[in-house]
């Protein structure tokens, strides 16, 4: 269980964001080309950034608490680490211009999937439940 | 909070993260451009980051069951709050802010390219 803990710690991470996209409904996973051509540079730059910090001794990891599956020098749990945590970010980002959009919005608020929170007032085509009626 | 300060050469992690941090920031400035810093949509973002952050690097950097492990020689030895080496923030901040810039210029060339 413990050398399990470091990536635990990630999957919770990714647990506790995920509601963002799916109940707020902020679109990160659901534009993976965007994604992936944001997240490769970033994980590029910061991996080797962290095989530097790796080969100079900055750090190390603890052998007790992470699986032990490393590529090279890399324990599988930072690149994991450099995936999840910009993710999260982003996110987060998107979470406050849609939570910031609705707050200045009219209307009643509502859950619709897949769209996540709406205003209802928002919604183009008429037939909106409590919209105005002809 | 643990303070030893030293005289002597800058450790190399702390060199690194403040190189870091001013590159993305001249990034944004010179070279991305998208206004982000004057945005209030990203500084809320950054505060939520930062105060997940604390728990998250806390666990990993705490020093009574440490999973990530500091050479004392390669940072300030300032550890805050918690046993979080400062530099860490440096490090978070880079990133995450590279990423919401790289984020945001895709946004804005879907958007230009969408309304031409």
């Amino acid at each position: 269980m413990d050398h399990g803990q470091y990536l635990v710690l990630m999957g919770l991470c990714v647990a506790i964001t995920l509601p963002l996209e799916f109940l707020v409904g902020v679109r990160v996973y659901r534009r993976p080309a965007r994604l992936l051509r944001v997240m490769l540079p970033v994980i590029v730059l910061f991996v080797a950034r962290d095989l530097w910090g790796i080969h100079r001794d900055h750090w190390f990891y603890n052998p007790r608490f992470i699986t032990g599956i490393h590529l090279g020098p890399l324990p599988l749990e930072e690149l994991v680490f450099f995936v999840v945590i910009p993710i999260c970010g982003l996110l987060t980002y998107e979470a406050v211009a849609k939570i910031l959009r609705l707050a200045r919005g009219t209307g009643p608020l509502r859950f619709r999937w897949p769209d996540g929170l709406v205003r209802e007032d928002l919604v183009r085509g008429g037939s909106t439940p409590g919209g105005p009626r002809a | 909070m643990v303070v030893r300060l030293r005289v002597g050469p800058v450790p190399e992690y702390t060199v690194l993260t403040v190189i870091g941090v001013v590159a993305v920031v001249l990034l944004e400035l010179l070279w991305a451009r998208t206004g982000i810093f004057r945005t209030a949509r990203y500084w809320i973002a950054m505060a939520i980051v930062l105060s997940f952050q604390i728990p998250v690097d806390g666990w990993l950097t705490k020093l009574s069951n440490p999973v990530v492990l500091y050479n004392p020689r390669d940072f300030s030895g300032v550890r805050f709050p918690w046993d979080i080496p400062v530099e860490d923030f440096g490090f978070g901040f880079a990133m995450v802010t590279l990423t919401l810039m790289l984020w945001r210029r895709a946004e804005i060339r879907q958007a230009d390219h969408d309304h031409r």
